[in-house]
């Protein structure tokens, strides 16, 4: 009988010896992986916990996103600031500047008739285009009552005639409850351009 | 990874399952980053005006319509504002408060605290709306030159809007300035 030992294939005992990781090389890696009597240098990194704080944050902004953007201001426009404020509103927008007169962006009219002729006057131009809109809305949602809810962005040193008068056309049109866009005190710049 | 484990094989199809998290992670972590950038933090805000202007002609003629005591707020005066409590045309009673600017911040703004606590003074001791039921509101005419600066018109309504009162609302009640602000045509 042959003194060489089989293999362990071959041999129904095992040699004795290390089994688990006997191929890492050097000495002082396997050591290393294998934990060597030490703390162990792999680590997991705690995913679940870190998942749930992700969707958190994704539900929070998902609740505050909004499609519809940025309120667009006017870049002539430098908005005064308010204490005593309410939330902003879905509505048409008139834009008063230093000389335009714009609704949601489209001339309407000029402030200049209105500082010569220096008395209350309505803007037929703008008295026209929120009727329309009026008259399309009760299209779009008949039987409804119209909120007639308009914001005027004013820049802050408009003179009180153009606000009144505007304010008044506005009112004539069907749209009664206006809005003045401003910002919130201690809320930073009134926002728009410089003059 | 994240795994699930039910138990032995038994010769069968393996029954554990690696859900692999990294792709979610980086699905996730690109949604943050878009909704972020595309986040509006909104500082805008409005405040309120009424116009009052008659409606439609109706077939039944209206009831009589009681005088209510009106506070109308001048503020033509370079020195001083005037509040003037009327009922209908008669004057009830007439108030100077001095015209003093306080200014907030660097950004230009400014309010007038003592016009606010002389409005609010009043409205407790002459206001007809209190009720947190009552749906109708006391009534401010802001009577202003026309050269006034917008700015200035927006300070007074916000002194003018201070005092608040309680007002029910679909089932709960909130805090909402005691007064309609509108303006005077003259």
């Amino acid at each position: 009988m042959s003194s060489k030992a089989l293999s362990r294939f071959h041999q129904p005992i095992s040699v004795p010896g290390r089994r688990l990781l006997h191929h890492v090389n050097p000495g002082f890696v396997r050591k290393k992986v294998s934990g060597g009597g030490q703390r162990s240098v792999n680590q997991e990194i705690p995913l679940i916990p870190f998942i749930d704080f992700l969707l958190c944050i994704v539900l929070f902004l998902l609740a505050s996103f909004s499609a519809s953007g940025e309120l667009p201001i006017d870049k002539n426009i430098k908005l005064t600031n308010a204490e005593n404020v309410m939330d902003m509103v879905e509505a048409p927008m008139v834009a008063i500047t230093g000389t335009q007169i714009l609704v949601d962006g489209t001339p309407a009219g000029n402030t200049r008739a209105i500082i010569d002729g220096n008395r209350l006057t309505r803007v037929d131009e703008l008295f026209n285009i929120l009727k329309n809109k009026r008259e399309l809305w009760k299209q779009i949602n008949p039987g409804k009552p119209f909120p007639g809810v308009v914001v005027l962005q004013v820049d802050r040193k408009v003179q009180a005639l153009v606000v009144k008068s505007v304010f008044q056309t506005a009112a004539y049109a069907g749209f009664p409850n206006v809005s003045f866009m401003v910002g919130r005190m201690g809320g930073g710049e009134g926002g728009g351009g410089e003059h | 990874m994240a795994g699930i484990d039910v138990g032995g094989h038994g010769g069968k199809r393996a029954t554990n399952h690696e859900i692999p998290l990294i792709p979610f992670i980086d699905f996730l972590l690109g949604l943050v980053a878009f909704l972020l950038v595309t986040a509006v933090w909104s500082q805008r805000a409005r405040i309120n005006a009424d116009a009052r202007v008659p409606g439609p002609p109706k077939e039944t003629p209206p009831d009589e319509i009681k005088k209510e005591k009106q506070l109308h707020v001048e503020m033509k005066g370079e020195r001083k504002f005037q509040l003037v409590w009327k009922e209908g045309t008669t004057v009830v009673n007439t108030i100077d408060v001095p015209r003093k600017q306080v200014n907030v911040g660097d950004s230009g703004d400014f309010k007038y605290p003592d016009l606010a606590a002389k409005i609010e003074a009043e409205w407790k001791a002459n206001g007809s709306h209190r009720a947190a039921t009552d749906k109708k509101f006391d009534q401010a005419v802001l009577h202003t030159d026309n050269s006034t600066p917008f700015q200035d018109v927006i300070a007074v309504i916000d002194a003018i809007y201070t005092p608040q009162r309680d007002f029910s609302f679909g089932g709960g009640t909130e805090k909402v300035p005691a007064f309609n602000v509108t303006f005077a045509v003259n």
